[in-house]
């Protein structure tokens, strides 16, 4: 894992230039501007845009808010993926800035959850971590963490504190040596164009013959359209 | 007696009677896999049938994935939020304030009480900004349509159920409202439980918002029922078992007939219900 820090480091810091744009039809007092916020991959829509809440709130009256939420070329977005799969799940292909547009009013409430507050984002977000905790280690290392570890893990993510996190996030990285890995490996592939969200099924790391598996194994057996026959993984 | 930490003894026990051929539960451990919990769901199912208690198997294109969805209709009268609660309410964002139309007076069948509650379930200090105003006009009665799912949950090795409500009008029920369908025994001990938690979620298969009982604490409650079944050894349908402990608390019955209907002739009196 030391060697893996720079890619760590990277992977924590990836961000997404994106320009924030009122929806046509939201009653304003006058013109909204757009504005350009720098979003984290690894964080949540809901958890980083209180600023552009506050934005728009000040060309709106009061009665013609509800609750925020946003929407990419006709399609709300799901508040509780990770941006970095958003954007890469809806506009991967598009140029720079990613433009979303915001709304509050007429909430998607067949597509989109709630986010009230943000122990709602903080709740789902551990419950991520746990889940993936029961197929790496049987749950067995996020149950021996004390509470104030798991509020580490989730103050990380929500100050932008790489070393916070990853304090406590080295320890749910770990395995014995002699198992070569964890128990199943946790991952999901994203569809965009499916009413099933994402796959997601057991996956030992390693071969019953000791052989660590790659990406390209996982995907070979969980997505095998992924892969044409000219594709080098 | 066993420790809880050490697994559960292998057993695998069919049963016939009549002509219908019940296929029990293999128990590797206190977890159930995917194809034990399929068995179990067409066990359930064909008990269903003869109930007519309603539950069908909706398949994922064609494999063996899939899950029991089951719709039932609801009169609730809700009873809301006492003076106190009222004027706390009035300070609160009007995020959830949509009123629901009053429908016709149906016949009370469950009084319920609506109350406030924080929102998520997780941190029980959530403050202020966690309250939110119930939907449920006071007074007023309700017929709702609840749409239970059970899928499987690879991760927790565990069933998990999912539902949603939604007015006759077809308008979704909110959190606070879900909770108001919550007997009120079990509401103090979810709201203080995070990991026994009722939170929204989306559904794995159909990608929609859904209402979630959290699966992770499943093995725990599974596991002295279990092994108790396996010392005797009785037959045992890990995923009815399950969902007479776990339907009640979101209101879903489980008849105790479908425990009578597998021992005809030994009345059990240990299905939870």
């Amino acid at each position: 894992m030391a060697d893996d820090k720079d890619v760590l480091r990277d992977v924590w810091f990836g961000r997404i230039p994106t320009c924030f744009t009122l929806n046509q039809d939201e009653v304003t007092e006058r013109e909204a501007e757009a504005y350009y916020l720098l979003l984290p991959r690894v964080s949540y829509l809901t958890l980083v845009t209180d600023k552009v809440k506050k934005h728009f709130l000040k060309v709106m009256r009061a009665e013609d808010v509800e609750e925020m939420w946003f929407e990419y070329e006709g399609t709300p977005l799901k508040w509780h993926y990770p941006i970095g799969v958003l954007f890469d799940l809806h506009a991967s292909n598009s140029v720079l800035p990613w433009s979303i547009t915001v709304h509050f009013k007429n909430f998607p409430d067949q597509d989109l959850l709630h986010c009230p507050s943000s122990s709602v984002i903080e709740a789902h977000f551990m419950s991520s971590i746990k889940e993936a905790d029961a197929l790496k280690h049987k749950s067995q290392v996020v149950n021996d963490m004390q509470k104030k570890d798991h509020k580490q893990l989730w103050m990380g993510l929500q100050n932008d504190k790489f070393d916070q996190f990853w304090a406590m996030n080295r320890k749910l990285m770990e395995y014995p040596t002699e198992e070569g890995g964890f128990r199943y490996i946790p991952f999901r592939i994203y569809q965009a164009m499916s009413d099933r969200p994402f796959i997601q099924k057991l996956f030992r790391p390693v071969s019953p013959e000791g052989n660590a598996y790659t990406l390209g194994d996982l995907l070979k057996e969980m997505y095998p359209a992924a892969i044409t026959n000219d594709a080098h993984l | 007696m066993t420790e809880s930490g050490r697994n559960c003894r292998k057993t695998d026990v069919a049963v016939s009677y009549g002509t219908r051929r019940a296929v029990l539960c293999l128990m590797s451990g206190c977890a159930l896999n995917e194809k034990e919990f399929f068995s179990c769901c067409q066990l359930l199912l064909q008990q269903s049938e003869h109930l007519r208690d309603g539950w069908s198997w909706e398949a994922v294109q064609g494999s063996e994935e899939g899950y029991l969805r089951k719709t039932v209709l609801r009169s609730v009268v809700a009873d809301c939020c006492d003076a106190q609660k009222q004027k706390e309410a009035a300070s609160v964002s009007p995020i959830f304030a949509h009123p629901i139309q009053e429908l016709q007076q149906q016949e009370r069948t469950q009084p319920v009480v609506a109350t406030r509650f924080h929102s998520d379930g997780i941190t029980g200090d959530g403050g202020d900004e966690d309250d939110a105003v119930c939907v449920l006009s006071e007074g007023s009665s309700h017929v709702l349509q609840y749409e239970y799912h059970i899928l499987y949950s690879c991760s927790y090795s565990a069933p998990v159920l999912y539902f949603r409500a939604f007015t006759l009008e077809g308008r979704s029920l909110m959190l606070e409202d879900v909770w108001s369908s919550v007997h009120p025994n079990f509401r103090h001990c979810l709201q203080n439980s995070p990991l026994t938690a009722i939170t929204q979620q989306e559904h794995p298969l159909l990608g929609q918002p859904f209402f979630m009982l959290h699966p992770c604490r499943t093995e725990e409650f599974m596991r002295p029922v279990l092994q108790e079944a396996q010392e005797q050894p009785r037959p045992v349908n890990y995923v009815l078992l399950w969902l007479s402990v776990v339907g009640p608390v979101v209101g879903l019955d489980v008849p105790l007939k479908y425990c009578t209907q597998l021992h005809p002739s030994s009345p059990s009196s240990s299905e939870p219900d």
